[in-house]
């Protein structure tokens, strides 16, 4: 199943695809290595499910087969990807990946909701089973938030990883190319950078003030950060061995 | 202990708030603690390749076994800890501390996505074949049910390494290569992983927690592994495998359990590696669970 849509809505879905993706594939690091057992489960179906949302997307563009959506995922050149540096960010430390889980998926609730009513349908389709499981992304962050920050130390860790990430939270609503385009044709509700506010009004009600900097230059998502070679290198490792490859 | 056994004989299940023997609850608590370890370090064995897994869709599938396994260890944490010997936090602490037992296979490093493919065609169906054997006749109630899900999940992860392994069979010469790499590395520890052939006193058979011996479930594992990786065009590194024409029956030759005992000891290929890294993990995330603690001693 694909969509008919313009060359730019194209870039604009992308968008939301790639940090889908990426979003992913950062959980998928932290299998078994979270802080505890039920922990690791709960970490590892997020991380299925935006990998799943990510296929979602890319099949709307691509076609249900998996070549043609892992070719979209996997083969194209730095240049071409629309992931934010937010989704790129590689980290060992479990409190920035569990604040990036929760800064994602609070924003993500946001940009989920400007394409719920689409004039494209079968991207309404999309926006409503993502949102059936995204409710509970955001059930899990805020049960882990409520211990997280009754307890000061904890409360100090989380804090200070959620203001390491606040200026690359920023380049979540950059906006994309093709926006401009999707939004003209109600694809989209709005621009993604309109519901800023509102995010930020969401994260400072359950954790205090934050200094977001500066957003970090993506220039529209067109430009990589310093951490998406090792990412790719990593994502294709197997791929490149041989590229006739069906593994 | 001779009307507690006889109870066992006639087919008994014994539950958790049961009166068991002293030697019957540590020897369960013994078999349970190992069997949820290795789900728990085979899933970290497997963990080391998931995020480089080649295809979208393909890595919701890894990541969904390995989560079973992670699954199936919390499973049996909770089984075992309901025996009073140890906390769930203890056997983990245990098991960081390379105090306790895990699977031998797990003391290997995955090297190549072919050893992914190893371990859920190969591992997998070995440990499969085992827990089966447990399910079969099990006395102690609770692991039984516990197992029923487990050899159910097993069973699709087995089904996932088998399509993998028969794409690669299917595939190009690289493909063939990595994966009979793969296999010259994995095919023994598999083997291994049944155990040396039960001692006559086995107390794990007598007390029906084990109801096939080692050799019997190891045999099963031969007959059926080496002529299908013959078929797909793999090579059996067994440099002694013979074939009984009148038996109908593979050999394998001898067998080398010096490895299995060097993993027993903590001393296998990655053993120091998988362990320190667990426990390194372990430590570095212990403010989390030390908040959920004072959490959950403030009154609500």
């Amino acid at each position: 199943m694909t969509v008919d849509v313009t060359p730019a809505v194209r870039e604009f879905l992308l968008a939301i695809a790639d940090d889908k993706h990426l979003m992913g594939q950062q959980h998928a690091e932290w299998i078994g290595v979270t802080p505890f057992l039920e922990e690791d489960l709960a970490f590892c179906s997020i991380g299925q499910d935006e990998l799943g949302h990510a296929a979602l997307l890319y099949e709307l563009l691509a076609g249900d087969d998996d070549a043609a959506i892992d070719s979209l995922a996997y083969d194209r050149g730095a240049d071409e990807y629309r992931s934010c540096h937010l989704v790129e960010l590689a980290t060992d430390d479990w409190t920035v990946a569990f604040a990036r889980h929760w800064l994602f998926d609070t924003a993500d609730q946001h940009r989920w909701t400007l394409v719920s009513q689409s004039t494209v349908p079968e991207l309404r389709d999309v926006a409503a089973r993502v949102e059936r499981e995204e409710r509970f992304h955001r059930m899990h962050a805020d049960n882990m938030l409520d211990v997280l920050l009754a307890d000061a130390t904890a409360r100090d860790r989380f804090v200070t990883a959620v203001a390491a990430l606040a200026p690359l939270t920023q380049g979540l609503f950059e906006p994309v190319p093709g926006e401009a385009e999707a939004v003209a044709t109600g694809v989209a509700a709005g621009p993604f950078a309109a519901e800023w506010d509102a995010f930020v009004e969401t994260i400072e009600a359950r954790i205090g003030a934050v200094d977001w900097g500066s957003a970090p230059s993506q220039a529209q998502r067109t430009q990589r950060s310093n951490d998406w070679q090792a990412l790719m290198a990593r994502m294709r490792e197997v791929i490149d061995l041989d590229l006739s490859a069906t593994w | 202990m001779a009307a507690f056994e006889a109870f066992l004989d006639d087919g008994g299940i014994v539950e958790v708030d049961d009166d068991m023997p002293a030697e019957y609850r540590q020897a369960v608590f013994a078999f349970i603690e190992m069997h949820a370890n290795s789900e728990l370090m085979g899933g970290l064995t497997e963990r080391d390749w998931i995020p480089r897994t080649p295809g979208l869709r393909h890595k919701m599938s890894v990541l969904a076994k390995t989560q079973d396994e992670i699954g199936h260890g919390h499973l049996l944490y909770m089984v075992a800890a309901d025996m009073q010997i140890k906390t769930r936090e203890e056997m983990l602490e245990d098991l960081f501390a390379g105090k306790s037992r895990f699977h031998n296979v797990f003391h290997y490093q995955a090297v190549t996505w072919g050893d992914q493919v190893a371990i859920a065609f190969l591992v997998d169906a070995a440990a499969l074949a085992s827990q089966q054997a447990v399910f079969k006749n099990c006395s102690y109630g609770p692991y039984r049910r516990i197992l029923k899900r487990i050899i159910s999940e097993e069973g699709f992860h087995m089904r996932l390494g088998e399509d993998r392994m028969m794409r690669i069979a299917q595939g190009t010469d690289t493909q063939k290569e990595i994966f009979q790499g793969a296999l010259d590395r994995w095919f023994w520890p598999a083997l291994q992983l049944f155990g040396p052939d039960s001692k006559p006193d086995d107390v794990l058979l007598r007390w029906h927690i084990k109801s096939e011996r080692n050799e019997v479930l190891r045999d099963k594992w031969v007959q059926k592994f080496v002529p299908m990786l013959q078929s797909y065009g793999f090579t059996v590194p067994a440099p002694d495998l013979s074939y009984d024409e009148e038996a109908g029956k593979w050999d394998v030759g001898p067998i080398d359990w010096e490895p299995l005992k060097r993993t027993l000891a903590q001393g296998g290929p990655d053993s120091a590696r998988r362990i320190n890294e667990a426990k390194d993990n372990w430590e570095r995330t212990r403010w989390v669970r030390d908040a959920m603690d004072r959490a959950a001693a403030v009154p609500a």
